[in-house]
């Protein structure tokens, strides 16, 4: 085992009958630091936290998180770890500090410690004016972070995050990101999972691109990046024959990929400045009109459309 | 291990909150006791008469027919039940329907022909393969030997002409002479219960709706399993250092504690406002109750981790409850039924928790009486219990 690594994925598989959900997936996590694993629905991001959490059997690999094998040891990766699932996994008829008390127990704290660090994470989540209240009654926001906080209460030394922002408001998520990059000051590990390519960008250390059940890809934002040569995705839309347009596209010098998805064009490109007009003049000579351009300089979003052929939102 | 009792003041906690928990164990079955208690004759008047019931017609106008009658209605086993507007083929029909233990019709003639000393028969209607049957029998030719007894003696006295013993005086001595008889029936079949013992529909009725709604109580624990996996705490558990068996067996425990704690407070309720005994052997009560609320909550468990939604919970209570119910005798006696009836009723542990009770309560039997049904009660707590981890591991451990 590598004695820096945190967790250390060693080719894990699982299939749900023909579906083959995860397939070889192997990284290494080092400690204190946020790992990503970046990804459309379906990719096998949250099959792959399962199997790490011991929630499920892996049909064959295996992994170390701090050590611990979660083939032949699961209790001890139990101990080590705090997992954020993506649904939110709370009593809603109790109230937070009665939530937060009871996970408290099941992580094994007792007496004045329990009620110390609940009292604590009440004030990391901002919850604690309204501890007293049942989560039932909670806006979604306020109910993610106490799911969060939970994760929280034994001061885990590794921590996973499956979408936790999924399906809240920007206050809340913006929360929730502060939150994770305080987690990792604090020396924690994080394995965090998401289909937002700006989160994982904001957050990271390293990424994963998961897809398919594969990991395609990984390493810093930089180093994925530089994968697709650092070129700019130009964004359009326009009125007329896209067919014919793509086609001259495709053929205009500086361009490298054209693809298409529900009327949205994306064109990679090396140099916008050099061939923005020559996709203007090509749009012009079929008679089809530009009405929307959008320049992104290279991101996450790129390397997973040119790695796929398509882009993270499918 | 302390995990176990978390879990467990954890599911209690979620249940004080929910009103149907008090409406299902505690509400419903004090309603329910009373209605049934009703319904079979547990208040009031001629119908607590614990008595077996026997129809009554005499078509017969004599002074003997008239004191027969009179030494059947004195009887302490049997009842007399006589309506004038009955006829004969309404007692068969009673008889046959299950409504009168037996019927006895006094022919035209009978007393003269007992006063002539000839045969006449009575005649009586009766399923003789009942085990009431025997006790209805002995009671009826006693009080007809009575009868003859002393018309025979008088006759005798009278015909040797004593002086001072006219007929009438020396027949109702000879009767009288018979108070005290060499062979007194005390009956200890289920039909009948001890005299100034308890409230033979009551004795019934009250275990049998504590058991029912012990049963019914299982729909609100059921769906607080249902719903820790529909909200995927139970997953989260699982990615704690609890181990799985620690998170059944404080489902368990938490269910048990709810439905031990309804029979007290029934038991007690039974005792002391419905005037069931209960207290009459606590010890054997409370092991009655006690393997009860294991075996229930088994079941609870069992429902709660087959149960894929709420709505599953609801059917998968309300469905054992009322074919165990039923087929178990909480509504009416299994003693009411046939023997292949009573066999069946018997795959339903709430004919044992019933026989268990009722031992008790209503056939004065000793501690030794319900140590079978206790075992039985005690088999289904393990089957179900075993049952329901078996399917928690195939479930969740794939």
């Amino acid at each position: 085992m590598n004695n820096s690594a945190a967790i250390e994925v060693l080719g894990l598989k699982k299939s749900f009958g023909e579906n083959h959900a995860v397939q070889g997936v192997s990284f290494n996590v080092n400690q204190g630091e946020i790992f990503s694993l970046l990804g459309p629905n379906g990719a096998g991001k949250t099959t792959t936290i399962s199997m790490l959490s011991c929630l499920l059997r892996p049909n064959d690999g295996d992994a170390n998180i701090m050590g611990h094998s979660i083939s032949t040891d699961p209790m001890g990766v139990k101990s080590v770890l705090g997992v954020v699932p993506q649904d939110l996994a709370l009593y809603e008829d109790l109230t937070a500090r009665e939530n937060l008390s009871f996970w408290g127990k099941m992580y094994g704290l007792r007496g004045s410690t329990l009620k110390t660090r609940v009292d604590e994470v009440l004030n990391v989540i901002g919850l604690r004016d309204r501890a007293n209240e049942r989560v039932g009654k909670y806006s979604g926001g306020m109910k993610r972070r106490v799911n969060i906080g939970v994760a929280l209460l034994h001061k885990p030394k590794v921590i996973y995050m499956d979408e936790p922002t999924v399906g809240i408001d920007p206050q809340s998520r913006r929360n929730i990101l502060d939150s994770v990059v305080l987690l990792k000051n604090e020396g924690m590990t994080v394995l965090y999972t998401t289909h937002y390519m700006e989160e994982a960008q904001e957050l990271s250390d390293h990424i994963g691109i998961m897809d398919h059940g594969k990991l395609i890809a990984h390493g810093t934002h930089d180093e994925l990046v530089k994968m697709v040569g650092q070129q700019t995705r130009i964004d359009l839309t326009l009125n007329g024959n896209a067919d014919q347009v793509m086609a001259a596209w495709k053929e205009t010098e500086g361009v490298s990929r054209v693809t298409s998805d529900e009327g949205l064009i994306s064109v990679l490109v090396q140099d916008s400045n050099l061939t923005l007009p020559h996709l203007f003049e090509a749009a012009t000579k079929h008679s089809a009109r530009i009405t929307s351009v959008n320049i992104s300089e290279p991101n996450l979003e790129a390397v997973f459309l040119h790695l796929t052929g398509r882009a993270l939102r499918d | 291990m302390i995990r176990i009792l978390d879990i467990a003041f954890k599911d209690l906690l979620q249940l004080s909150r929910d009103f149907k928990t008090f409406m299902f164990l505690l509400i419903m079955p004090i309603l329910f006791t009373f209605l049934f208690g009703y319904a079979f004759g547990g208040f009031g008047g001629n119908e607590s008469d614990s008595r077996v019931p026997v129809g009554y017609i005499s078509l017969d106008d004599n002074w003997v027919t008239d004191e027969l009658h009179d030494l059947l209605d004195k009887s302490e086993v049997i009842r007399l039940d006589e309506n004038i507007f009955r006829s004969t083929s309404d007692l068969e029909k009673l008889v046959a329907d299950g409504e009168l233990a037996a019927a006895i019709i006094v022919p035209d003639g009978y007393g003269r022909a007992v006063l002539k000393d000839k045969t006449i028969r009575l005649t009586v209607l009766a399923d003789t393969g009942t085990q009431a049957w025997t006790t209805i029998e002995a009671e009826i030719l006693t009080a007809a030997s009575r009868v003859d007894g002393a018309v025979r003696t008088a006759a005798i006295m009278e015909q040797f002409e004593l002086e001072g013993v006219p007929f009438d005086y020396a027949f109702d001595e000879m009767l009288a002479a018979w108070e005290e008889p060499p062979i007194a029936i005390k009956e200890t079949s289920s039909l009948v219960i001890e005299e100034g013992g308890e409230n033979n529909a009551l004795a019934h009725t009250s275990p049998g709706m504590m058991l029912q709604f012990a049963i019914a109580g299982l729909l609100t624990a059921a769906q607080v399993i249902v719903t820790e996996r529909k909200s995927r705490t139970l997953q989260r558990l699982l990615t704690t250092a609890t181990r799985r068996i620690h998170i059944v067996l404080g489902h368990f425990l938490a269910i048990f504690l709810l439905i031990f704690t309804q029979f007290i407070i029934l038991i007690i309720f039974g005792q002391f406002a419905l005037q069931v005994n209960y207290l009459r052997l606590p010890s054997a009560t409370l092991l009655v109750a006690f393997t009860a609320a294991l075996c229930i909550s088994a079941m609870g468990l069992l429902i709660g981790i087959l149960a894929r939604t709420e709505e599953q919970a609801i059917t998968f209570s309300l469905v054992p409850m009322f074919v165990f119910s039923g087929l178990g005798g909480a509504w009416v006696p299994l003693e009411f039924t046939g023997k292949t009836f009573q066999t069946i009723g018997h795959i339903s542990p709430v004919a044992w928790g019933m026989d268990g009770f009722e031992n008790i309560v209503a056939r004065g039997l000793g501690f030794e009486s319900v140590l079978i049904p206790c075992a039985a009660l005690a088999g289904y707590a393990i089957v179900f219990f075993i049952l329901a981890v078996w399917r928690l591991n195939a479930a969740e451990e794939k």
